[in-house]
């Protein structure tokens, strides 16, 4: 029974701290200090400190917008106007509020900015995309480009519903609680876990679907 | 626990963060029902695989956008920073001017009477050279001296008749050398007789005496009151004969004055010439 358990046990997530190694620089006492205190000095007038946030966050930031949106060029932007308006904005960060959450709130505009300015996500949601498929099955020119798990993911990522998306990238990728998660979505912890769970099911249905579609 | 109330606790158990919990109702369920652990597999699964994509990693274009926009905002701040404390100093330096210029005004006016009461000079006397003491006597003297010959000639006018006037004009000419009186009567008659013929007459009584600058000065103040321009031509050969040329300016302005009498501004012309 142990080793069935251990079979099916959860694959441990990589560390984000890891993660953030990878974009960390340098700077031993400022690497000390907590995300939180760092962006009340830059509220302080203490501008500088932003770099060090900007070292520590801009890497999970930028792969979770990557897998957002699916667009490198559109996360870099996105990406770029986070910390942009983290600048602008730094007066409204509160003294009891949390970086991450404060930051991907920010993301969360700023995506919502650019899908509205693009028209359309990354979901096939455009009339003229529809009328190519005749069912939900992905596109020939996609699945040829889909020869590996990643790709298949990626592609499964996509067809997504944008809010299953967010979601899921925020409770898995992110490193934010599920009261951070509720309080960025506006909704009970509950219902988060709800939505994050049913998502993630979606998304096991989509790619499972997508490893026994042959390539054409 | 049936399978649908250990499928609601696969989130708990798919997050590491809450995996370590015990549950061991749906871990007993779990480990017996192969349909949940089907489940619970491709749940699993595709959380590695979701955790194996690989992180993609930004441009440094990326990195260099946000120093140029940080260093640019900090560029701002200060600038800001130093608007505004220009414009407390400003703001600062107004009020003070507000408060302190109406006492430095006050405190200079202190300061300047009390200065000008302590080393303002005491006004002097002009400087009394002799010259300029004996111009102003002269032109004094003249003064009162003309002021005696008006009035005396008016008196003069007013007590005796047109002919006795004519009468003494005569009588006064006849005399070869005449007293001040007599002369005083010639130049009263001159300057204020109503008459044209005494002025003429009084007139002619003078030319022997031209050469008395008192004489030549009495026509010459006579000259621009005069109406008639037949004394006024008389007067100017007077003046003219005895080349008297502090008569210059004020013939010059009869000939320019366009409203005198064309004969008379020809012999002013013409005195002037000889003068």
């Amino acid at each position: 029974m142990i080793a069935v358990l251990e079979e099916i046990s959860v694959h441990p997530k990589p560390s984000a701290a890891n993660r953030r190694r990878a974009f960390l620089p340098v700077d031993a006492t400022t690497a000390q200090r907590p995300d939180h205190a760092l962006m009340l000095a830059v509220r302080d007038g203490e501008l500088d400190a932003l770099g060090e946030l900007f070292e520590r966050h801009h890497g999970p930031l930028f792969g979770f917008l990557v897998k957002f949106t699916g667009d490198r060029a559109a996360a870099e932007d996105i990406a770029q106007t986070v910390f942009q308006r983290m600048l602008k904005y730094r007066h409204t960060y509160r003294d009891d509020g949390s970086f991450t959450a404060w930051m991907y709130h920010l993301a969360r505009r700023c995506a919502a900015d650019h899908f509205r300015k693009s028209s359309a996500g990354p979901r096939a949601t455009d009339p003229l995309n529809l009328n190519d498929r005749a069912d939900d099955a992905p596109h020939a020119a996609d699945r040829a480009t889909a020869h590996d798990d990643h790709a298949l993911l990626h592609a499964a990522l996509a067809q997504l519903d944008q809010d299953d998306r967010e979601v899921l990238l925020l409770a898995r990728f992110q490193e934010l609680s599920f009261a951070e998660i509720a309080g960025l979505l506006e909704c009970s912890v509950g219902a988060a876990k709800v939505r994050a769970h049913r998502a993630l099911r979606t998304l096991r249905d989509i790619y499972f679907q997508l490893q026994k579609e042959p390539l054409s | 626990m049936n399978c649908q109330s250990a499928r609601e606790i696969f989130p708990e158990l798919l997050d590491h963060r809450t995996a370590a919990a015990a549950h061991p109702e749906a871990r007993a369920h779990l480990a017996n029902c192969p349909e949940c652990q089907r489940e619970f597999s491709a749940l699993s699964q595709t959380l590695a695989a979701l955790d194996a994509m690989p992180t993609p990693t930004p441009s440094p274009r990326l990195r260099k956008n946000f120093y140029a926009m940080l260093e640019e905002e900090k560029n701002s701040a200060a600038s800001v920073q130093v608007a505004t404390a220009r414009e407390h100093r400003t703001r600062r330096g107004m009020f003070w001017a507000w408060i302190l210029s109406p006492i430095a005004a006050g405190a200079l006016l202190v300061l300047g009477f009390f200065a000008g009461a302590r080393y303002a000079p005491v006004p002097t006397a002009p400087d009394n050279s002799a010259a300029l003491h004996k111009e102003i006597a002269g032109l004094r003297e003249k003064i009162d001296t003309m002021g005696q010959l008006v009035g005396y000639s008016l008196l003069q006018q007013q007590q005796r008749p047109g002919n006795d006037r004519l009468r003494g004009v005569l009588t006064s000419a006849k005399l070869e050398s005449p007293d001040d009186a007599a002369l005083n009567d010639l130049i009263g008659s001159l300057a204020f007789d109503t008459s044209t013929n005494v002025r003429l007459r009084a007139l002619e009584a003078l030319y022997p005496h031209a050469e008395k600058p008192v004489v030549r000065t009495a026509v010459l103040v006579s000259l621009p009151r005069e109406q008639s321009p037949l004394v006024q031509v008389a007067m100017i050969d007077f003046l003219a004969a005895a080349r008297d040329q502090d008569a210059a300016p004020t013939l010059e302005k009869i000939s320019a004055n366009e409203t005198v009498d064309g004969s008379v501004r020809e012999a002013a012309r013409r005195a002037l010439t000889q003068l």
